[in-house]
């Protein structure tokens, strides 16, 4: 059941699965509903996915697998922690998660952006295909393998083998990085990147220059498959 | 009189071992190709049709209807995939394939009322153009994946592994890599593209579980969803694939054509197509989901007999890859310096890899493709889908069978006790089933 209330629109998850939750958030969307508010969601996966009509969801507290993935022009805004794979495939708009996120968050996502406000686990961004993803705490293990465009901003840690195989787009670390996978390369920091990270940042009332980030790029060695690379990989 | 000389060649080092040997010497590599395993398995052709005669009654062939209406998909998706012939195009990528080559399928598929299949690079608009019936294929590399176009798909094909590489990723070399194809998969122009081989966003099959239903809420349930596996581990791998949800399984065997991967792999992983569809067969009746979840096979299907003997052993369909391409003219002996500057010759050639294919079927240079007229291409295509159903119908008539898919494992005896003990059939004219009797 929803339930509207001048300006906002309840769904009470509970004692309703996936498939009607997700159908009531894509009619509210096709009734150009703004807002809806998701209560209860316990956990649980597949919320709020494959929406492709304007709509703004916030969600009372944990959600588990692919949140807002294959979705375009929404924003959700997730209190609580979030399970894999948090806006898988997304296109457009913004995720931000109150919390941690599990493995895989914004995997190959295309676009828009995906603010994790807390710690991402292993693979955050991996073969991000365009998205920007934030998070401001650590990254773990393996972030950004096979990223192919796209910008990952970390403010923490990142775990062992950041932007292992990348092709291209573009990854900065505040804290510690742990070690670079293969092709990857530290560059010099720019103005141009300061004055994104400060963009990106501020937003989210961080000052970039609080921390001593760092420039990580495809080093475009291992483009061309040679035999004599071999012990790179 | 004088001895002629009698020339010895040696079982182990056979030409074809020493030219492999010292090409590795010169290269310092393996070897990379395309097409699929060059050596010989046990394959549907090492099985007849028993006919019939007096304890079955045959249909006349001019006369007597035999339907081939095939139905993937009947699971859970509102909108089952309807096809009028039980042969499917298999997901071949823009990107290995030209642009013409991937629109004549389409269109030829469309003409006998069958579907295609997208690949690694996503959908190309003409080819949705067409294709009446398209399978959207979601791959790990996740090339040209959207919702936009998920929501233009007749079914998703979840592809977990191919026959040609069980296991390992595919590498489409730079010169492939156009301008065109770097856009599609959002890479930079004329890299070696290394496909990864495993998905980025789930690992076992629980996930996939989740990823199945994540797919399902995207596309409203209405579409099926299949997932495509290389045949190692056969009898496992189906049925987690069942548990985790999947509406059809697509089965490629060891003999399943690739556009790039090592020679290795190909030769020397996974299982022939013939003993896949009987386990596969198997794991689905053991776990009481046979005609529920339908069973497509593919790897090396290549005339009416191969596709009417994987019916009657229990595939609902079967999915074409390198015959297709064969029926437009790969390996045709025509543009013969091309395949000379290849360092090959028709019907040797296997350099889908290059791109330089002389036809103009697995390339992106613009003036080879311009070999390869769609209309022309188009016509045998369609021309070849249909001699396989009129040679399907012929047998299944004369098996007495007004269906095709009313073949039935009772119509098959095996000639080799290769082929006895993978089928699990008698041997001819025995009653003997090697391994069993
Ligand atoms: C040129 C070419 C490109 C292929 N590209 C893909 C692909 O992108 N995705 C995929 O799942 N399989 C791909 N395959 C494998 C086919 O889907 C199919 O499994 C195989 O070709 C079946 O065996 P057959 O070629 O003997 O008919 C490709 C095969 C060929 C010949």
């Amino acid at each position: 059941m929803h339930q509207t209330i001048p300006q906002q629109t309840l769904i009470d998850c509970t004692n309703l699965t996936t498939r009607e939750i997700n159908q009531k958030l894509k009619a509210l969307a096709s009734e150009s509903i703004p807002t809806v508010k998701l209560l209860n969601p316990a956990g649980r996966h597949n919320l709020a996915v494959g929406i492709t009509q304007n709509i703004a969801i916030s969600i009372e507290g944990p959600v588990g697998y692919y949140c807002g993935g294959l979705s375009e022009n929404i924003n959700i805004e997730v209190f609580g922690d979030c399970g894999w794979s948090v806006g898988e495939n997304f296109m457009s708009g913004n995720i931000t998660i109150h919390g941690n996120a599990s493995a895989n968050a914004a995997a190959s996502a295309q676009g828009g952006k995906i603010c994790v406000l807390g710690h991402a686990g292993a693979r955050a961004g991996i073969s991000l295909k365009g998205a920007t993803i934030i998070v401001t705490g650590n990254v773990g293990y393996g972030s950004a393998f096979m990223m192919q465009q796209g910008c990952m901003i970390v403010c923490g840690n990142a775990g062992a083998n950041l932007a292992d195989s990348i092709y291209d787009g573009v990854i900065f670390v505040g804290g510690e990085i742990n070690s670079l996978g293969a092709d990857a390369k530290l560059e010099p920091m720019n103005n141009a990147d300061w004055q994104l990270l400060e963009q990106e940042l501020s937003i989210l009332n961080i000052s970039a220059k609080n921390y001593n980030f760092k420039k990580v790029i495809c080093a475009k060695q291992l483009y061309h498959f040679k035999a004599k690379d071999w012990a790179n990989y | 009189m004088e001895r002629e000389q009698v020339l010895k060649t040696s079982s182990t080092y056979t030409p074809e071992v020493i030219a492999a040997i010292q090409e590795r010497a010169e290269l310092g590599r393996y070897m990379i190709r395309g097409y699929g395993a060059f050596r010989n398995v046990p394959r549907f052709d090492d099985l007849v049709f028993l006919t019939t005669s007096l304890t079955r009654l045959p249909l006349e062939g001019y006369r007597e209807k035999c339907t081939t209406k095939t139905l993937i998909g009947t699971r859970y998706a509102q909108r089952p995939m309807e096809l009028d012939i039980p042969i499917t195009i298999a997901g071949m990528s823009f990107g290995a394939l030209s642009y013409n080559a991937k629109v004549a399928l389409g269109r030829a598929a469309t003409l006998l009322g069958t579907s295609t299949t997208t690949g690694d690079g996503g959908m190309l608009p003409a080819e949705r153009e067409a294709s009446s019936k398209l399978v959207y294929q979601c791959l790990p590399s996740r090339y040209g994946f959207n919702p936009t176009d998920l929501k233009k798909a007749d079914a998703i094909e979840i592809v977990v592994g191919q026959g040609a590489k069980p296991g390992g990723g595919g590498l489409l070399l730079g010169q492939k890599v156009n301008k065109v194809v770097a856009g599609m998969r959002t890479l930079p122009e004329g890299v070696d593209q290394r496909s990864p081989c495993r998905h980025p966003d789930w690992i076992g099959p629980d996930d996939l579980r989740i990823k199945i239903e994540e797919l399902r809420e995207a596309t409203d349930w209405e579409i099926p969803i299949y997932v495509k596996m290389g045949a190692t581990r056969v009898k496992d791998d189906v049925k987690l694939a069942v548990k985790a949800g999947a509406d059809a399984i697509v089965l490629d065997g060891m003999e399943g054509g690739t556009a790039a991967t090592q020679s290795i792999f190909q030769e020397h992983t996974g299982i022939p197509t013939l003993p896949a569809l009987v386990q596969a067969v198997e794991a689905l009746q053991e776990i009481g989901v046979y005609g529920e979840v339908q069973l497509i096979i593919s790897g090396g299907i290549r005339s009416g007999p191969d596709v009417a003997k994987a019916l009657a052993l229990g595939a609902d369909a079967v999915s074409l890859g390198t015959a297709t391409l064969i029926a437009m003219g790969c390996n045709k002996p025509v543009y013969i310096e091309d395949y000379h500057k290849l360092g090959t010759e028709p019907y040797h050639c296997h350099h889908c890899h290059t791109g330089m294919c002389p036809v103009g079927i697995t390339t992106q240079d613009a003036e080879l493709m311009q070999r390869l007229p769609v209309d022309e291409a188009t016509t045998y295509v369609a021309n070849y889908l249909q001699s396989l159903v009129m040679e399907i119908q012929s047998l299944a008539r004369a098996c007495g069978k007004s269906n095709v898919h009313n073949l039935e494992r009772e119509d098959l005896v095996a000639l080799t006790l290769e082929a006895s003990a993978m089928a699990k059939l008698p041997l001819a004219g025995t009653d003997f089933i090697m391994g069993q009797s």
